[in-house]
């Protein structure tokens, strides 16, 4: 032991690091000691809302960090436009809960068919969302970086920025840049729910949120299984690791990555239509954030590491959600937890929490 | 007295479960031209790696002219003297023939950016001299025409040539050369084995060589080590080296004499 | 034959969902607009039939031109049947989906359909606009039509001009005899005249000049921000450019600068005002410390991870700017006013004044950069972007000259940073989003990274043109991301990509002066 201390070189990083280090959990005490000593704390069922709502969104966030992870896994390339295409998920199921409710349901006409088919419109929204993320992420890898499979890092990045401005661009022109409500069906509708007890107060378990979670939950079983046992996740699972390898093994690669593609645009879908169905509001602007979010989720647990982009999820929810009043800040803040969050796992955990240890460059 | 240039120590080297190179000793003497050889994968490489400081060995010393030098920036070690050259050749693709040479003599030179700015008559003097240094590099290996040339550009033989010459424009007083041979024809590789025997006679620089063309090795080398699955299984000169049983058996095969097993057999027959 | 067809269903299917997409943006109406303008008849407006045709009847030959060109690849040598019948082939597919959509939505419409909730570009009067104010059947008829009509002439002009064909052959012996023989030699040897580059930089100063006093304040401020956007340019081209590290939060630094600036010589909210070209200078150094303390910890990161880390870092900074935590240093959303400006002659500075300040900062830049880059310094930059674990080996510290380059990058923009809040005399957190970053990062790669030259045209071309195209101000954006994407696939150098500097003719030239010496 002492003869590793005394290996250690005493390098200008790893002093930086220190003083960070120190730095950070000495202000994350004080915070914390300032706020419970202050006795300005929230309430029981204050907790249990953050808690709620952070399980919710993490869930969102997972689903969406599966999508980055996932590509990076097989092209080692950050798809910057993830985050549009989640929005367009979110658009494609706004129109059909839309559509559905524009429909008369029955004879009487005193219902629509929104509300006289809601499952039926909950299942086509999702699949319809979930379609049509699919189909453009797909799009985005045929036409933005297929050609440019070779290239410096660089470039294919630029390529993404290109893509995200032109698709989030291209969604406000179509529909225009006011914010738009979901139309949730009266049984899923938004701010209803369970009341549980906390003490002298009661929380809300709203229905939406345990929708999403549960369905956030199946998704990633679902894409859990698919890798894990199905041929096609055993081909993708090749292809990261070795794309040549893979291809003399018979693999199609493109066909591979497409697929990839399809999958990630497909979750980020379902959660587009998530977002819409909890939150209600959006417009084009909707996957920006998310998805810089997500991305931190999926470095977080761990980039090309699945199970990683799931916990880093869930992770970076709760933190977000109790973050900000565990540390006695503001709200407005919430997003400057996530970036700070996303720079300290850089500095001193960059492989993030399960992903390996990046291997030493071969010379 | 010929001092010893490089002695690597009981140097252990591990990426996770698997253990590159195992516990080897060497001793390379100063102006000494030597090889190491061995099977792909035995660890030639990344013992260089280690000795030029892109690794740092889990166990074990590395000296240079006695002073340890393991485990410091490979930027450090270039600065002490020690260049190389790569076994996938490695220039700076974008950049002419000349600047990569120029690159190469960043540590002997000094402006600062400052400098740059200002375009001081130390500044000025001192890029002369290097770009008429580097042009007698670029004349050493003939590609004096070729200066202007992206390096991309450049025939494979030429990049070979220049990747040389930019570890040469550091002045180094060892020169460790991995695969130099890689990809030559015999003729170009003839060329090669006088040039580095040039290299060690006009400029007294110690040559350490990873190779796999037995002519070359048994060519140029005083002393061969050979590696083996990480561990060194022998040293010494060509022909010890030629005639040694594990050796041949591990790497150079029965063939070495320029007699295959059925000619053996026949010239056995006949006699 | 098949293949030429195959290209024709698939360019017809991509132009089809190209032009309902133009449909659906408004931009038909837009480039009609100044369509419209171009061809003098902008009043007829209200009796819309007439210049829809005239737009639609450019595109589709466009479109019909794309078409011909590529049934004409060289591998395939198509003849002219196999060419008009692709030409037909692809015409009649993109005028069936735009003709089917323009009857569908005619239809619709026609019932009372509103569609503007959901398509706001698709309002009442829009859409009787998309189908020439005839009922939709026709419309849809007439679409395919044009289509078909100008996509086969296309198809046969290209054809007429590709080479080999008779026409081509005229132009190329054309070109022969007169601009071939024209010496491009000479041309540069007459530049290298002492008196004729004198001549021409006088000019040229004369004209910057005299330039400002004479175009107006718009255009001063048009120009100031190409200035402005130079500068910044010119500082990430350092980083990104040279050193190869993709920062995309260089605003960050921007916006330190200019709200440093700001706070020291605005009269709120601290009534610091100190002396103006000190406040720059402090200006320049808060930026710099920025970059030294986000720099340091994460120079390391791999390409991707600095990139979203730094943007990162600029959205920090910008929520942090306009947050309730920090208001009472930087005045929050409000932004801070009256930012100070300086004195010339004793007026404040003039629209003229801050133009010519711009002007010679940005010679004074191009000069440090283009002295910075051909010197050991750049080409240890140049190098570690190349390869830097070889850099390092070749004897670059990698780690100091990585920090060096951020830290100038910062540096200067700060300073850029300080100008703009002085110009504008006012600074807010919404002038400091991630779009600034993407601008600037932009700048430096459609020009050409580490190009100089290439930094300037980016400027221009990204900031000075949308302005020039107001109309389409609406349609920056997405072109933008659009032009972001077909730079990477077809033209990822630069619009004028870096050029090596040439040392053999110095190795000449010092030849000739040599043999002097030897000889006393």
């Amino acid at each position: 032991m002492i003869e590793k201390l005394k290996n250690i070189k005493l390098s200008t990083q790893l002093i930086f690091r220190l003083v960070i280090g120190i730095l950070l959990l000495v202000y994350l005490g004080w915070r914390i000691v300032q706020v419970t000593a202050s006795g300005a704390t929230f309430g029981a069922d204050t907790w249990l809302r953050f808690l709620i709502s952070g399980l919710v969104i993490g869930g969102m966030y997972a689903l969406i960090a599966i999508g980055y992870t996932l590509v990076y896994g097989i092209l080692f390339m950050i798809n910057f436009a993830h985050g549009e295409v989640m929005m367009l998920g979110t658009f494609a199921g706004y129109f059909v809960l839309e559509a559905f409710s524009a429909i008369p349901g029955s004879a009487a006409q005193d219902i629509n068919f929104l509300n006289a088919q809601p499952v039926l419109a909950l299942v086509l929204a999702f699949l319809v969302g979930a379609g049509v993320s699919a189909l453009f992420g797909y799009l985005l890898e045929r036409i933005a970086y297929r050609p440019l499979r070779g290239a410096p890092r660089l470039i294919p990045l630029i390529s993404a920025i290109g893509a995200s401005i032109f698709l989030q661009n291209a969604a406000q022109l179509l529909f225009g840049p006011q914010r738009r409500q979901y139309n949730n069906p009266d049984l899923l509708w938004r701010g209803t729910g369970w009341m549980i007890p906390v003490g002298d107060k009661t929380v809300m378990l709203t229905y939406t949120g345990v929708f999403s979670f549960i369905l956030s939950i199946l998704l990633m079983i679902g894409l859990f299984v698919l890798v894990k046992k199905t041929k096609l996740g055993k081909s993708m699972r090749a292809v990261a690791e070795n794309k040549q390898a893979a291809a003399l093994m018979g693999i199609d690669v493109d066909s591979v990555i497409s697929k990839t593609f399809l999958i990630s645009g497909a979750l980020a879908g379902a959660a587009g239509v998530m977002w819409g169905i909890h939150n209600g509001l959006f417009n084009h602007y909707v996957g920006f954030i998310p998805g810089i979010k997500a991305f931190t989720a999926a470095v977080l647990g761990g980039i090309g590491n699945i199970p990683g982009a799931m916990l880093g999820g869930m992770l970076l929810g709760l933190l977000e959600s109790l973050g900000p009043a565990l540390l006695g800040l503001d709200f407005q803040l919430k997003d400057v937890i996530a970036f700070t969050i996303l720079i300290l796992v850089l500095i001193f955990r960059p492989s993030g929490l399960l992903g390996e240890a990046l291997t030493e460059e071969k010379i | 007295m010929t001092r010893q240039a490089i002695r690597v120590n009981n140097v252990t080297k591990r990426f996770g479960g698997l253990t590159a190179v195992d516990d080897v000793n060497l001793v390379v003497d100063e102006f000494s031209i030597s090889s190491i050889i061995g099977p792909n994968g035995a660890g030639k490489t990344t013992l260089f790696n280690c000795v030029t400081g892109f690794y740092s060995p889990e166990e074990g010393e590395i000296e240079f002219f006695d002073k340890p030098v393991q485990g410091l920036p490979t930027h450090k070690i270039c600065d002490m003297g020690i260049a190389r050259t790569y076994q996938n050749i490695r220039l700076f693709k974008e950049m002419t023939a000349i600047e990569n040479i120029l690159v190469g003599q960043h540590t002997r030179m000094e402006s600062t950016w400052v400098e740059s700015i200002l375009h001081n008559p130390h500044f000025i003097k001192e890029e002369k001299e290097a770009v008429g240094k580097a042009f007698e590099l670029l004349d050493f290996v003939g590609l004096s025409a070729l200066a202007d040339t992206p390096a991309f550009n450049l025939p494979y033989g030429a990049q070979r040539r220049l990747e040389l010459a930019r570890a040469l424009a550091s002045d180094p007083v060892v020169l460790m050369l991995d695969e130099p041979t890689a990809g030559m024809n015999p003729q170009e590789t003839a060329e090669m084995m006088a040039f580095i025997k040039e290299l060690r006679d006009s400029k007294m620089i110690t040559i350490i060589l990873i190779e796999h063309d037995m002519r070359v090795v048994m060519g140029v080398s005083e002393k061969i080590a050979v590696l083996d699955y990480g561990r060194k299984i022998a040293e010494g000169n060509p022909a010890e080296i030629q005639s040694n049983q594990r050796v041949i058996k591990a790497y150079l095969g029965p063939s070495m004499n320029g007699m295959t097993n059925r000619k053996k057999r026949k010239k056995q027959n006949d006699a | 034959m098949n293949e030429s067809l195959k290209r024709g269903l698939r360019l017809g299917l991509i132009f089809g969902i190209v032009f309902i997409f133009f449909m659906l943006i408004g931009f038909t109406t837009v480039a009609t607009s100044i369509i419209g303008q171009l061809v003098g008849n902008v009043d007829a407006q209200s009796s819309s039939g007439q210049l829809p045709v005239s737009n639609l009847i450019i595109f589709t030959v466009i479109m019909g031109f794309l078409t011909g060109i590529s049934a004409h690849k060289k591998d395939l040598k198509p003849n002219w049947i196999h060419v008009l019948l692709a030409g037909l082939f692809s015409g009649l597919v993109t005028g069936l989906m735009v003709g089917g959509f323009a009857w569908l939505i005619g239809g619709l419409d026609a019932q009372g359909v509103d569609f503007r909730t959901y398509l706001p570009n698709l309002g009442v009067r829009e859409i009787q606009y998309l189908i020439f104010n005839v009922p939709p059947q026709a419309a849809a008829l007439r679409y395919i039509l044009y289509f078909v009509l100008s996509s086969v002439v296309g198809a046969l002009l290209i054809k007429v001009l590709s080479p080999g064909s008779t026409v081509n052959r005229a132009v190329v012996t054309l070109k022969k005899t007169t601009v071939d023989k024209l010496d491009v030699g000479k041309l540069k040897g007459t530049l290298e005249n002492k008196y004729v580059l004198v001549a021409l930089l006088v000019a040229v100063g004369a004209l910057m000049y005299f330039l400002p006093f004479v175009w107006g304040s718009y255009w001063n401020y048009i120009m100031g921000t190409v200035a402005i956007y130079i500068l910044l340019g010119l500082g990430l081209n350092i980083i990104v450019g040279y050193s190869g590290q993709l920062v995309l939060g260089y605003v960050a630094f921007f916006a330190i600068g200019a709200y440093t600036f700001a706070i020291l010589t605005a009269p709120e909210p601290h009534a610091i005002e100190m002396n103006l070209w000190l406040a720059v200078l402090i200006s320049m150094l808060t930026s710099t410390l920025a970059g030294l303390l986000i720099g340091l910890p994460i120079l390391n990161l791999r390409g991707d991870y600095l990139a979203i880390v730094t943007l990162g870092f600029g959205e920090i900074v910008r929520i942090l700017i306009k947050s309730d935590l920090l208001t009472a240093l930087t005045n929050g959303p409000k932004g801070i006013t009256n930012v100070g400006q300086p004195f010339w002659r004793g007026r404040l500075f003039t629209d003229t004044n801050y133009m010519h300040l711009l002007m010679l900062l940005v010679l004074a830049g191009l000069f440090v950069a283009k002295r910075l880059k051909d010197s050991r310094t750049g080409r240890a930059w140049i190098s570690i972007r190349e390869d830097q674990t070889v850099s390092q080996a070749t004897g670059v510290n990698t780690f100091r000259y990585k920090i060096l380059a951020l830290l100038l990058g910062a540096a200067i923009a700060g300073l850029a940073g300080a100008l703009f809040a002085s110009r504008n005399q006012f600074t807010g957190p919404e002038d400091f989003t991630l779009m600034v970053s993407v601008n600037v990062l932009c700048v430096v790669i459609v020009g050409g990274m580490g190009s100089l030259p290439g930094v300037v045209l980016g400027a221009f071309v990204l900031k000075g043109l949308p302005e020039l195209l107001r109309e389409l101000s609406d349609y920056r954006l997405l072109a933008f991301g659009g032009l972001l994407v077909a730079m990477m696939i077809l033209r990822p150098n630069g619009l004028w990509p870096v050029s090596r500097p040439k040392f053999i003719k110095q190795r000449l030239e010092a030849c000739k002066d040599e043999p002097m010496e030897v000889s006393a």
